[in-house]
C-alpha cells in the first residue's frame, strides 16, 4: 500500500506513457491530442520544477520562463550545431541538447539563487522576474541565436510518425523530474528545505547551512526548467524569445497556486489548465475568441478564492472529493497505527499561510490513514 | 545640448513612471500585495477620458478618477477581501485573473483598435495656438507643457500622500494597517475600511497617471497598462517599496535610464539595462535606495 | 484500496487511449463529411495585434459569403474556422492541428509572420495548400504548399531603397523602427543595405514593446532628418508623429511600407495637425476613392460598422479568398480538375498549386496598383512565365496621404 502511495503519481504516468506511445507508433493519436500532450508534459515539468522554489523553498519566482528560454536555446542551438554530423533528432544528440541545456540554465540557477540569499519575499520576486526579462532580451537581440526571425531548431513535431517520441522523452523527463525531486523533498535535505522556508532564521539556529539548501533549490528548480525548455525546442520549428516573457512565468506560477504548492497538485492542475486552454483556444474561434479569456479569468478568480478563502474552509472540507471518497470507502480509524509522515509532509502549511495556521487547531484529519499531520502526531506521542 | 533634452525626456517618462509607482507602492504598503491589476485600473481610466472627453476634459478627468476609486474598491471587494488571511500567493493570483478580466472586458466593450487622444487639445487650445505641439521653446531648446504638469502633478502628489499618511488620522490607521493588522484591529482601527480607502486611493492615483500619459499623446490599447504596470513595480522596488518618495525617485531612475539607453543607441537593449539596474541596487541595498530595513524576529 | 483508483484510472486511461486510436486509426481525410469547402487559419483576435487578425477574420468573412451568395464553386459553397493565436507561435501546434482535424481544405496561413513560421512546417507536413494574406516574412512560402498575398519584407525594404535612390538623393535619412518585431527589422535592414553609399550615415532610432508607450526621446534623436523611414505599424508611427509635431523639422517626410496604411484613421489622431508629409509604399491604400478597393472598403463598412478595424491586413485576406476561388475555377476549367465539397487537402494542394505556379493565371484583385478596370493584376510567376515559389508579383504604389503644409 505504502509503495503504491508513494509512487502512484510515477505509475499513473509510466503507464499512460507506455499506452500512448504505443498508440503513437501506430499512428493513432490525432494532432490535437498530440498536441494537449506535449504541452501538458512540458507544463507538469515547469510546474513541478517551480513548485521546489515557490512552495518548498517558499520564494516567489516570476522567472522561471527565463530558465526555459535558457535551455530552449542552448540545447536548440546546440541540435542545430550538431545536425550536420549526427543529426538533428538523434537520439545522442537529443541527450546532449539536453544535459547541456539543462546545465546551462543550473548554472543561471546558480546565479539567480545568489541574490536569494540577501533578498526576501517580494524584492526576491522582481529579481526574477528581472531575470527572465534580461535573458529574453538578450536572446532576441543576439545574432548568433537568430536574433529577430527566432532560431530554427530542429523538431520532432511536424511528422505524425515522430510526433510520440517526443512525448515519450518528455514522459521520461517528467519522471525523472518526480524522481528528483520527491527524494530530495523526502529526504534529509528536503526537511532542511521546508525549514528554512517555515523558519529561516530557527533554521540557521538549528545548524542548517541555508546558503547551501536555497540554492540547491533554485538550481534545481532551474535545471529541470531548461530540460523542459530543450523539450519546448524540439516541439517547434523556431524558437521565439518572445514566447518566455513574465506572462509565461505567472502562468507556470498559476498553474502551481492552483496545484495547492504540492507536487502531486502541480502535475494535475497542469493537465487540467492546460486541457481548459486547448479547450477554450480551439472551440472559441472567430469572434468568439474574446469570450475564452473572459471564460479563464472569471474561472481562475472564482478557484481561486473557492480554493483558498478562509470563509470558505469548512465548506470545502465537507465536501471535498477526497474526503468525500474517504467517507464511502474508509469509515474506519484505527488510532493505533503510525503513518509515515513522509508521505503527507508535502502538504505541510507553508509559512505564507502560518498565520491561519497558527491561529487555527491544526488537526487536519483524522478520519484517513494518513494519521500523520502535526498535530495528531503531537498528541500521540 | 543632446544631454541636457535626454535628461528633459528622462523626466517625462520617469515622471509618469512615478506616479503609477505611488499608486503600486501605496497599495502594496498597505494591503501588502503586489496588485497585477493596478496597469489595467490605468487602462480603465484612458477608455473612461475618451468616454467623457466630448463633454468636458475636466469632467472626463474627474470622471475617471472617481469611476478608477469606485472599480478599485469594487475589486478589492469582490476578489480581494475573500482572500484575506490566505496565502498571498493566492491573491496574486486572483490580481492577475481580474487583469485578465478587465483586459478581456475592455476589448469587448472597446475593441480592439489602438486609439490616439486629444485631451492635451481640449484641455490647452490657446496655448497651443501660440505654440505648435504645445512645446515650449527657450532658445534653441525645447520642452513640453505636458512634461512640466506631470512633473508639477508627481510632486504635489507625493507631497499631498506623505502629509496625508503622517498627519491625518486616516493616515496614521493606515501605517498602523501595514505594520500590524491585528494590532491595528485591536487599537480600534477598522482594518476593512482602511484598505479599502487604500485601493480607492490606489486606482484614483492609477487614473491620474492615465491622465497624463494621455496628457503626453500615448496611445491607449486593451494591453496599455499591463508594461507600465510592471515597470511602476520595478520602481517601487528600486526606491524601496512601500516608502512615497522612493517611488518617485523610483520612476526618475527608470525613465532616466531608458531615455539614455535610447540616445547611446541600446534602444533594444532598454529592458535589460533597466532589470540590470535593478538587480545591482537590490544587491548593494536589499530594501531599495529609501527602503525602511526591518528586523527580523523568531 | 489506492489500488482500486489506480487500477481505475488506468482503465479510464486506457479506454481513452483505445477510442483514440480507432477514431482516428486509417483516417487520412479529415474533410470526407464536408459538404462545404472548409477555409482555415490562425490569427491573432485578442491581445495587442488583435485589430490585425480581427481585419482579416472580418474580411475573409466578407469574401466567402459574397462567394456563397453569387452560387459559391458551380453550387459547392465555402466556409471560415479562424482560430485565436494572440500573435504567439507557441499557440500554432494545437490551432493548426485543431483546424486540420476539423476539416479545413485550404487555408490562409497565419495573420502574422511568428506563428507563420511554425504554420508552414506543419502544412508542408500534411500537404495543405496555404496563401498568408498578411505575414511578410521572406522564408513563409519556404515550401512548395505556401504562398504570399503580401509583399516579402526584403522586397519592401528594397523597394522602398529605390524610392528613396531615384526622388529623395543628398537628403540626411533617419530610420524609425521596433528592434523586436522581425517585420520591422527585416525591411529596415534590406533598407539600409540597398539606399545608395551618397545618403552617408543613416540615423537609426529604434523602440520595442517595453519602450512603446512614449517616443520622446525617439523624437529627439531623430528631429534633424530630412526624411524619416518608418517599416512599422500605424498606431506607433501615429504616436511618434504626434509627439515630434513641433519638434521634428517641419518640412520633413515620413515614409513608411505598407504596414503605415491607415495612419489617417488613428482616431484621436487628426494627421491634418501636423506639418510633416506623409508618405507609404504599399499595396493598399484603406482611404481610397475609386475602384474595386472602394467597393471592398463599403461593403466592409456597410457590415461591420465604422468601428471595425480596416487596413490592408483585411484587404489582402479578401484578395486570398478570391485568389483561392478563382484558382479553383481556373482549375476547373481550364485544367479539368474535379473539386468535390470534400476533397482531401493534399490533393487539393495539388491542383491549387499547379494553377499558382501556371504563368497563364492571373488575378484580378484589389490589392496593388489598381489599372482600368480598377482592379490590379496578381500573379505568382516572374515576367517570365517561371514560379517565384510563393511570393507575389504585383506592383506596388506609392501612396502620399499628405505633402508638407507650409508651416503656420
Amino acid at each position: 500500500m505504502k509503495f503504491v502511495k508513494h509512487y502512484l503519481s510515477y505509475i499513473v504516468i509510466g503507464a499512460l506513457a507506455v499506452i500512448i506511445s504505443a498508440v503513437g507508433a501506430a499512428g493513432g493519436i490525432p494532432g490535437t491530442f498530440s498536441a494537449l500532450l506535449e504541452q501538458s508534459v512540458i507544463a507538469i515539468i515547469l510546474a513541478v520544477s517551480l513548485n521546489m522554489v515557490v512552495g518548498f523553498l517558499g520564494e516567489l519566482s516570476l522567472g522561471h520562463a527565463g530558465f526555459m528560454c535558457i535551455g530552449a536555446y542552448v540545447g536548440g542551438k546546440l541540435a542545430v550545431l550538431l545536425s550536420s554530423s549526427l543529426g538533428g533528432t538523434n537520439i545522442v544528440t537529443v541527450i546532449l541538447a539536453l544535459i547541456v541545456g539543462g546545465l546551462c540554465a543550473g548554472i543561471c540557477g546558480f546565479i539567480v539563487g545568489l541574490p536569494a540569499l540577501r533578498l526576501r519575499g517580494d524584492y526576491l520576486a522582481i529579481v526574477t522576474l528581472a531575470f527572465g526579462e534580461i535573458v529574453k532580451n538578450i536572446f532576441e537581440n543576439s545574432e548568433f541565436f537568430g536574433g529577430q526571425t527566432g532560431l530554427k531548431t530542429p523538431e520532432f513535431t511536424t511528422q505524425r510518425s515522430t510526433r510520440f517520441v517526443l512525448f515519450l522523452i518528455g514522459a521520461v523527463i517528467v519522471l525523472l523530474t518526480l524522481f528528483v525531486i520527491q527524494n530530495i523533498i523526502r529526504s534529509k535535505h528536503g526537511r532542511a528545505i521546508t525549514a528554512i522556508r517555515d523558519n529561516e532564521i530557527a533554521a540557521r539556529a538549528t545548524g542548517i547551512n541555508v546558503t547551501k539548501y536555497k540554492l540547491m533549490g533554485f538550481i534545481v528548480s532551474a535545471v529541470f526548467a531548461g530540460l523542459a525548455g530543450v523539450l519546448y525546442s524540439y516541439s517547434q520549428q523556431s524558437l521565439q524569445a518572445k514566447t518566455f516573457d513574465y506572462n509565461y512565468s505567472i502562468e507556470i506560477l498559476v498553474i502551481v497556486v492552483l496545484g495547492g504548492m504540492t507536487v502531486n497538485g502541480s502535475i494535475v492542475s497542469a493537465v487540467l489548465i492546460t486541457a481548459l486552454n486547448n479547450i477554450l483556444q480551439t472551440n472559441l474561434g472567430g469572434s468568439f475568441a474574446v469570450a475564452k479569456d473572459l471564460i479563464y479569468a472569471v474561472v481562475l478568480i472564482l478557484l481561486v478564492i473557492y480554493r483558498n478563502a478562509p470563509a470558505l474552509k469548512s465548506f470545502r472540507e465537507k465536501y471535498n472529493l477526497a474526503n468525500l471518497w474517504k467517507r464511502l470507502v474508509k469509515p474506519k480509524h484505527d488510532p493505533s497505527r503510525v503513518g509515515d509522515d513522509s508521505v503527507r509532509w508535502d502538504v505541510v502549511p507553508t509559512k505564507i499561510s502560518m498565520d491561519e495556521v497558527l491561529s487555527t487547531d491544526v488537526v487536519i484529519d483524522t478520519t484517513g490513514d494518513n494519521s500523520a499531520d502535526i498535530g495528531e502526531r503531537g498528541g500521540n506521542k | 545640448m543632446k544631454f541636457l533634452e535626454t535628461l528633459i525626456n528622462g523626466f517625462s517618462i520617469g515622471g509618469i513612471y512615478a506616479m503609477i509607482a505611488l499608486g503600486y507602492t501605496m497599495v502594496y504598503g498597505i494591503a501588502k500585495m503586489l496588485n497585477f491589476a493596478h496597469g489595467d485600473i490605468i487602462m480603465v481610466g484612458a477608455y473612461v477620458i475618451i468616454l467623457f472627453l466630448p463633454i468636458n476634459p475636466v469632467v472626463a478627468i474627474i470622471a475617471a478618477v472617481v469611476l478608477c476609486a469606485l472599480l478599485g474598491i469594487s475589486i478589492e471587494k469582490i476578489a480581494y477581501k475573500p482572500l484575506r488571511g490566505a496565502s498571498p500567493l493566492a491573491v496574486l493570483i486572483t490580481a492577475i485573473g481580474v487583469s485578465y478580466l478587465l483586459q478581456s472586458l475592455a476589448q469587448i466593450i472597446a475593441g480592439p483598435n489602438p486609439k490616439l487622444n486629444n485631451l492635451f487639445e481640449k484641455l490647452f487650445p490657446k496655448f497651443l495656438e501660440t505654440h505648435r505641439g504645445g512645446i515650449i521653446t527657450i532658445g534653441s531648446f525645447n520642452i513640453k507643457l505636458s512634461t512640466i504638469i506631470t512633473l508639477a502633478c508627481v510632486a504635489v502628489v507625493m507631497v499631498g500622500l506623505t502629509l496625508f499618511v503622517k498627519r491625518t488620522k486616516t493616515g496614521r490607521a493606515m501605517v498602523a494597517v501595514s505594520e500590524d493588522k491585528g494590532a491595528a484591529q485591536l487599537m480600534g482601527v477598522n482594518v476593512n475600511s482602511i484598505i479599502m480607502i487604500t485601493f480607492a486611493i490606489g486606482s484614483a492615483l492609477a487614473a491620474l497617471a492615465s491622465t497624463l500619459m494621455m496628457l503626453d499623446g500615448q496611445k491607449f490599447a486593451v494591453d496599455m497598462g499591463s508594461l507600465p504596470g510592471i515597470k511602476a513595480f520595478t520602481a517601487a522596488v528600486i526606491g524601496g517599496i512601500g516608502s512615497i518618495p522612493g517611488a518617485m525617485l523610483g520612476g526618475i531612475v527608470l525613465g532616466l535610464v531608458e531615455c539614455f539607453a535610447q540616445m547611446a543607441g541600446f534602444g533594444e537593449y532598454t529592458v535589460a539595462i533597466e532589470f540590470s539596474i535593478l538587480i545591482i541596487v537590490l544587491l548593494v541595498k536589499p530594501t531599495g535606495i529609501l527602503g525602511k530595513k526591518r528586523r527580523e524576529k523568531v | 484500496m489506492k489500488i482500486r483508483v489506480l487500477s481505475l484510472i488506468l482503465t479510464i486511461a486506457l479506454a481513452l487511449s483505445m477510442v483514440a486510436m480507432f477514431s482516428s486509426c486509417g483516417k487520412t481525410n479529415y474533410a470526407e463529411n464536408n459538404t462545404k469547402i472548409k477555409i482555415g487559419l490562425s490569427g491573432p483576435l485578442t491581445g495587442g495585434a488583435a485589430m490585425y487578425g480581427i481585419a482579416v477574420e472580418n474580411s475573409a468573412k466578407l469574401a466567402v459569403e459574397e462567394i456563397n451568395a453569387k452560387g459559391g464553386l458551380n453550387g459547392i459553397l465555402f466556409e471560415l474556422a479562424m482560430l485565436d493565436d494572440k500573435h504567439e507561435a507557441n499557440n500554432i501546434a494545437t490551432n493548426y492541428a485543431s483546424l486540420y482535424e476539423g476539416g479545413m481544405q485550404v487555408s490562409l496561413g497565419t495573420v502574422t509572420t511568428k506563428p507563420g513560421l511554425e504554420f508552414k512546417g506543419y502544412a508542408n507536413a500534411d500537404k495543405v495548400f496555404f496563401l498568408t494574406p498578411s505575414a511578410t516574412g521572406d522564408d513563409i512560402p519556404e515550401f512548395s504548399n505556401g504562398y504570399q498575398m503580401c509583399f516579402a519584407d526584403s522586397d519592401q525594404g528594397t523597394a522602398s531603397a529605390g524610392v528613396f535612390n531615384a526622388e529623395y538623393q543628398g537628403k540626411k535619412v533617419g530610420v524609425f523602427f521596433k528592434a523586436d518585431d522581425d517585420y520591422s527589422v527585416g525591411i529596415k535592414n534590406n533598407f539600409v543595405a540597398a539606399l545608395d553609399k551618397s545618403f552617408g550615415e543613416v540615423k537609426l532610432a529604434s523602440f520595442t514593446e517595453a519602450t512603446a508607450s512614449s517616443f520622446t526621446q525617439q523624437v529627439s534623436d531623430l528631429k534633424d532628418c530630412d526624411i524619416i523611414f518608418m517599416p512599422i505599424y500605424y498606431d506607433p508611427a501615429a504616436l511618434f508623429m504626434k509627439q515630434g509635431n513641433g519638434i521634428v523639422k517641419a518640412d520633413a517626410i515620413y515614409y513608411g511600407c505598407d504596414g503605415l496604411d491607415g495612419i489617417d484613421a488613428v482616431d484621436g489622431f487628426d494627421i491634418n495637425s501636423i506639418t510633416q508629409g506623409v508618405s507609404y509604399l504599399s499595396h493598399f491604400n484603406s482611404n481610397t476613392t475609386e475602384g474595386a478597393a472602394k467597393e471592398y472598403i463599403d461593403a466592409y463598412r456597410a457590415k461591420f460598422g465604422e468601428d471595425a478595424p480596416l487596413n490592408q491586413f483585411g484587404a489582402a485576406a479578401y484578395d486570398c479568398v478570391y485568389a483561392i476561388y478563382d484558382a479553383m475555377k481556373f482549375a476547373i476549367e481550364k485544367n479539368n480538375a474535379e473539386i468535390p465539397a470534400n476533397i482531401a487537402p493534399d490533393a487539393l494542394c495539388d491542383i491549387l498549386t499547379a494553377v499558382f505556379d501556371s504563368k497563364d493565371f492571373e488575378f484580378r484583385g484589389i490589392t496593388g496598383a489598381p489599372e482600368e478596370d480598377g482592379r490590379s493584376t496578381i500573379t505568382w510567376t516572374d515576367a517570365n512565365g517561371n514560379a517565384t515559389n510563393g511570393h507575389v508579383n504585383k506592383t506596388p504604389v506609392s501612396y502620399t496621404v499628405k505633402s508638407v503644409t507650409s508651416a503656420q
